[in-house]
């Protein structure tokens, strides 16, 4: 148990312009889970990447059993014993379940051919001996997302890992699929000796699994301590520099009329299956609802559908105007603002400047566009460098190509673009997704400032805080439906996961009881 | 009527059908690799029209049709690794290069045709033999239908058939697909997705190499014109979309292209040529609408897709 | 390609430029040409005397307008690809309108070719702009594909119904009385007034992509469609509409092409010129300025080479081998010089990593 199984020794990684890992040195242990937290580009998932081999660090050294590692390449880690599950799924969409699990080391007949009845064989018997049970045959863009993660872990046992790297493992899974997760690590370590290193933000499941846990702070290693002697305030702290003290958000002025009304409506995805089904809602003035789903519920097709980028069936009315069906632009006419949940996607254009993508939307106006339709390029400047001052985004000012911005100051991009057409109502997802903790603050202080104003708000995060601690009102949804609804105080964040797995998550919450 | 209609369905326009899919079905199977490793590889025109220049060239070099493929397969090797050099390792735009191997290869042929035989075109080199093959002439109709065709004709069929095989039904053919699906997949199970891309490469530039070839040494008997590969580059490419890159349906994409092309040939004689010429690329459109139209329905009502970022 | 036009742009394209020409050279030479004297016949045809001159404008004027065509479209994401025969139909559609209307005044005439070449041009680019923006159909297939159709058509309509009277030209149109032609500017070449309009449809497109709110609109159109539809912008329209003005555009070179060069339709109308004006525009990386400065460079390589073809026995086509040659290097300019720097990364990071000394 106390020998080192893998050491880095002083590992520097460099980008232009970013250290990732900074002089970071940590030995892990032989048959122990080492659970590595930290904020988003604290440099874990770069550590991890070069002991898979997918980087070559600028300076240091790793060893794995005591042998220092000389190329680093995937296929190198692989013959050492070394297994990934990243983050976004390393599985071919098209693929069944037995071509991803033995991809690079597949049976073959006659010397050339793929033997696929073979593939099938040893997928089944390797998914039996560890109880991770799939379909070798079915292909995994029609499996659940717990399943490929399966695969995925399947198919790293396939290759012979001894050392198994999760990333941000349960991002993506149901509480019960998490806890089903953790049953295999616990099992595959007792069982089979392996060691587990999971990379994490989630401070309660690091309580949960880990025997020691790694903190990483702007690319540097700022802690290892045994589990049993921290907790989780500890480790926040510990995350971010400093004591977290989340002031207590000022909430003023009473709810109005309603602003947003959705009648029975219906969408699908992008594969044609019911997303949204029959769902009806309403947000009044000066009032935020909450929309708490794990991701894949349908939350982002019922905003898409409400703003206008998708179809659906049903009624949206915005400000007593009848927007059914109507285009994104005539939507905003009526009176919404809209900050999309995947801001590179939707929310800027990368290649423009922060001053073009903080003008969209306002380019018509008659203070920005005169005769002819010549640009006034000096309002314009004045307008965009006020919009940059007063959100408090950092870089290298207006002209900065928004592609090149961090996170944090992108989203204060988006944020200040959509805040500044002062909407009656304002659509927000994900407003902090991938964004450091002082920007975090200062968005949530701006969400509440436009709630006191008495706009009408729909917000919905991944983030269960954030949920939490803005909204006055929070629906759950589940497969396209509301499964709960609750004024701000009546329900814990424990309590209301019941609701965010639907039926299934209050029938076993039930069975409990019982037992 | 009924004299056009019997001058298109005979045994005529058929054998034709199989000569002009040809060059069209070997591109779109050099075409379907690149498709599968994940570049749009709009570049096959140029390959096609070095290839027919470069295998007069050879033949007409050596006085040999065999040497004249011997040097496409060379050529074919060489625009592939140029062609990988600037899409694949330099990540340059696959359209601009695709647009500018097109025209430098319009360039490069017409300047060098000019140069070696002092005239825009050259004909009467040696050509690749057409086969009769004899137990075929026995078979009524079908010997008449299969028989007598250049060596490449051939050759397709075979190369089809092991194309197929290769994509589908080997490991390497499995990870040229996961190169362009998924590259990170394939990358961390420790091969490297690039070389996948730079195989495709090359495999497409023999491919269209032998397409231009089968079009200047067998379909033309040794014959090369100014621009002869005549757009045949996008009609593969559409094809290789309308086959969604499998190869062998990518060779029954081509088998209508060709048959399109033999009507045409067939009306010139009530129609004008000029005219006749269009049913090609009208097909080729109506082809890539079909293929979107039919893809959409496939998943309907998804909600509207927005249009893609170029 | 970069976005941004500034010296870095300047460098990699003075050197590409060099570098082509050193590879003409070689082709030259070993095609048994001599460089030297090649690259000076080809100087000279583009420079010696007025008449050469005159056509250098007028190619310019002729590459110029099909590149600002195409910037129109890539700046909203959508690749005409199809100016050719956008410009063949505009030009024999103008040209039969004069035909047809022969003997009617020159302000009747002149108005109606022009709005006629304008349609055919515009309706003609409108096909595949619809099909890509309601049915997702790549433009860049249908485009090619539209214009071997429209030069077939084109080619049927020279030989048979509008073909002229005298039997000596196997394929043209009859040719337009003089009075309809746009005036000569340059005795002997093919520069005409013609260039006048074209100025002012350059500065007008220039102006509207580079100075107005709805050039912006289009610029982030181009870069994120997704982004530009949920600002509120109605991309659809945006699209289709630039995409028929790029058509119309290339319509209206056509027509200039016949009513200002060839007075009549035949196939020296355009020899892929429109070809040759997106080269130039993707060389420009579709900024409108430096397609109009590069056209003129370009159309002086151009005329030069035809008159070294003519002086100097060397075929002109060496000319689209060093336009291209710089566009291979233009668009791997980017990655050229990511490979050099990671491959100097690795090797100080080998460096560091064999315990050598941590500079770099």
């Amino acid at each position: 148990m106390d020998q080192s199984l893998i050491e880095f020794e002083h590992i520097t990684m460099e980008f232009p312009g970013v250290v990732a890992n900074d002089d970071v040195s940590l030995s892990i242990r032989q048959g122990e889970v080492f659970a590595l937290v930290g904020e988003n580009g604290a440099g874990k998932s770069t550590l991890m990447n070069i002991l898979y081999g997918i980087q070559t660090p600028t300076g240091g050294k790793v060893r794995i059993r005591g042998k220092e590692v000389e190329t680093f390449s995937p296929k190198n880690a692989i013959e050492l014993g070394v297994g990934m599950v990243h983050q976004h799924f390393m599985l071919v969409p098209s693929f069944t379940v037995a071509q991803n699990i033995v991809m690079s080391k597949e049976p073959r007949k006659y010397g050339v051919f793929f033997d696929n009845a073979e593939a099938v064989r040893r997928t089944r018997a390797l998914s039996e001996e560890y109880g991770l049970s799939v379909d070798p045959t079915a292909q995994v863009k029609q499996i659940s997302v717990g399943l490929q993660q399966r695969v995925e872990i399947l198919k790293t046992l396939y290759r012979g890992a001894e050392i198994l790297i999760l990333d941000e493992p349960t991002a993506v899974l149901t509480p019960q699929e998490t806890e089903e997760l953790f049953e295999v690590i616990r099992r595959v370590v007792r069982e089979k000796n392996m060691t587990v290193i999971i990379i994490t933000h989630k401070l309660y499941e690091v309580m949960a699994i880990s025997d020691r846990v790694g903190v990483m702070r702007k690319g540097k290693l700022v802690g290892v301590c045994n589990t049993a002697d921290v907790d989780e305030k500890i480790l926040s702290s510990m995350m971010v520099g400093r004591p977290v003290l989340y002031e207590n958000l000022e909430k003023t002025g009473q709810p109005g009329d309603p602003a947003i009304l959705v009648s029975h409506l219906s969408a699908k995805d992008e594969r044609g299956l019911p997303a949204v089904r029959d769902l009806s809602l309403s947000v009044r003035r000066g009032e935020i609802l909450g929309i708490a789903a794990i991701e894949g519920n349908g939350q982002s097709e019922l905003i898409e559908a409400i703003t206008g980028m998708r179809s659906y069936e049903g009624r949206v009315v915005i400000c007593d105007r009848d927007v059914t069906g109507q285009d994104p632009g005539s939507i905003r006419a009526a009176g919404l603002a809209h900050v999309p949940e995947d801001r590179l996607a939707t929310g800027v254009s990368k290649d423009a400047t922060a001053a073009e993508n903080l003008l969209v939307g306002k380019q018509r106006q008659p203070r920005f566009s005169g005769a002819m339709w010549l640009q006034k390029t000096a309002a314009i400047r004045a307008y965009t460098s006020g919009l940059y001052e007063d959100f408090d985004i950092r870089g290298a000012g207006p002209e900065a190509i928004v592609g090149e911005m961090s996170g944090g100051n992108m989203q204060k991009v988006v944020i200040a673009r959509e805040f500044s057409f002062d909407a009656p109502v304002l659509i927000i997802a994900q407003p902090t997704r991938g964004v450091d903790v002082g920007a975090i603050e200062f968005i949530h202080t701006r969400i509440l400032e436009k709630r006191n104003q008495g706009a009408a708000i729909l917000l919905c995060s991944a983030d269960l805080d954030e949920v939490f601690r803005l909204s006055d009102r929070i629906i759950t949804l589940y497969e396209g439906r509301i499964t709960g609804s609750f004024r701000a105080g009546e329900i814990t964040k424990e309590e209301i996961g019941y609701y965010m797995t639907g039926d299934r998550g209050r029938e076993e919450a039930a069975d409990e009881k019982e037992a | 009527m009924s004299d056009i209609l019997k001058s298109i369905f005979s045994v005529g326009t058929f054998h034709q059908m199989l000569r002009s899919a040809t060059p069209v079905a070997l591109a779109a199977m050099g075409g379907s690799l690149t498709e599968h490793a994940g570049i749009m590889n709009i570049g096959m025109d140029g390959m096609i029209l070095m290839g027919a220049f470069f295998a007069v060239w050879g033949s007409f070099l050596f006085q040999s049709a065999a040497a004249g493929i011997l040097v496409i397969l060379l050529m074919g090797v060489i625009v592939g690794l140029f062609f990988a050099l600037l899409v694949v390792k330099f990540e340059s735009d696959e359209f601009i290069i695709g647009c500018a191997l097109n025209t430098f290869a319009l360039g490069l042929t017409s300047y060098l045709s000019r140069s070696i035989f002092g005239a825009a075109g050259t004909k009467g080199n040696p050509a690749l033999p057409s086969l009769h093959i004899p137990f075929l002439s026995k078979i009524p109709l079908l010997g008449a239908l299969l028989n007598d065709h250049s060596l490449l004709v051939y050759v397709t069929w075979i190369l089809a058939v092991l194309l197929w095989l290769f994509v589908y039904k080997t490991p390497y053919g499995f990870w040229l697909r996961a190169s362009g699906e998924k590259p990170d997949t394939l990358r961390t199970a420790g091969i490297s997705p690039v070389k996948m891309k730079w195989l495709a490469s090359v495999l497409c530039g023999v491919f269209c190499g032998l397409a231009g070839a089968h079009l200047s040494l067998g379909q033309l008997s040794g014959t090369f014109a100014e621009n002869m590969s005549n757009s045949r580059g996008y009609i593969a490419f559409a094809c290789v979309i309308f086959a969604a890159a499998d190869p062998a349906k990518a060779y029954l994409a081509a088998l209508m292209f060709g048959f399109f092309d033999a009507i045409g040939l067939r009306l010139q004689d009530y129609i004008s040529s000029d005219l006749t010429n269009t049913i090609p690329y009208l097909i080729t459109i109506v082809m890539m609408v079909y293929v979107v139209v039919h893809s959409q329905r496939k998943k309907k009502a998804a909600g509207k897709p927005l249009p893609a970022k170029l | 390609m970069k976005k941004k036009l500034d010296l870095s742009y300047l460098a990699s394209l003075g050197i590409s430029v060099v570098l082509a020409f050193l590879i003409g050279a070689l082709i030259l030479a070993v095609s048994g040409h001599h460089p030297g004297h090649a690259y000076a016949a080809m100087f000279n045809g583009a420079f010696k005397g007025m008449r050469h001159l005159g056509d250098v404008l007028e190619y310019a004027m002729v590459l110029c307008i099909c590149g600002l065509a195409c910037d129109l479209g890539s700046r909203v994401g959508i690749f005409n690809v199809g100016g050719e025969g956008q410009l063949l139909l505009g030009a024999i559609a103008a040209c039969q309108i004069g035909v047809w209307l022969d003997g009617a005044s020159p302000w009747l005439v002149f108005p109606l070719a022009a709005l006629t070449a304008i349609a055919v041009g515009g309706l003609y680019a409108l096909i595949p702009g619809v099909l890509k923006v309601k049915l997702k159909v790549d433009e860049v297939i249908t485009t090619i594909m539209l214009n071997t159709i429209a030069a077939s058509i084109c080619q049927f309509l020279a030989k048979g119904p509008w073909k002229n009277a005298n039997k000596n030209i196997v394929a043209g149109t009859q040719q337009l009385s003089a009075r309809y032609w746009f005036g000569g500017l340059v005795r002997g070449s093919n520069l005409s007034t013609a260039i006048f309009f074209a100025a002012i449809m350059a500065l007008l497109v220039w102006y509207v992509m580079q100075k107005t709110s709805r050039g912006f609109e289009m610029k982030i159109t181009g870069q994120n469609p997704r982004f530009a539809r949920f600002s509120g912008l109605k991309t659809d329209q945006i699209v289709i509409l630039c995409m028929t003005i790029s058509g119309a555009m290339c319509g209206l070179v056509g027509m200039f092409r016949v009513y200002g060069a060839e007075h009549l339709f035949k196939s020296s109308i355009s020899n892929d010129y429109y070809f040759e004006g997106l080269m130039v525009a993707m060389i420009a990386q579709y900024q409108p300025v430096a397609t109009i400065l590069l056209s003129l460079f370009f159309a002086v390589l151009k005329i030069g080479a035809q008159g070294m073809e003519l002086s100097a026995g060397v075929p002109n086509q060496i000319y689209l081998i060093i336009q291209t040659v710089i566009i291979f290097f233009m668009a791997a300019e980017r990655g050229i010089f990511r490979s050099i720097q990671a491959r100097r990364a690795a090797k100080a990071a080998k460096a560091r990593l064999e315990g050598g000394s941590s500079h770099v």
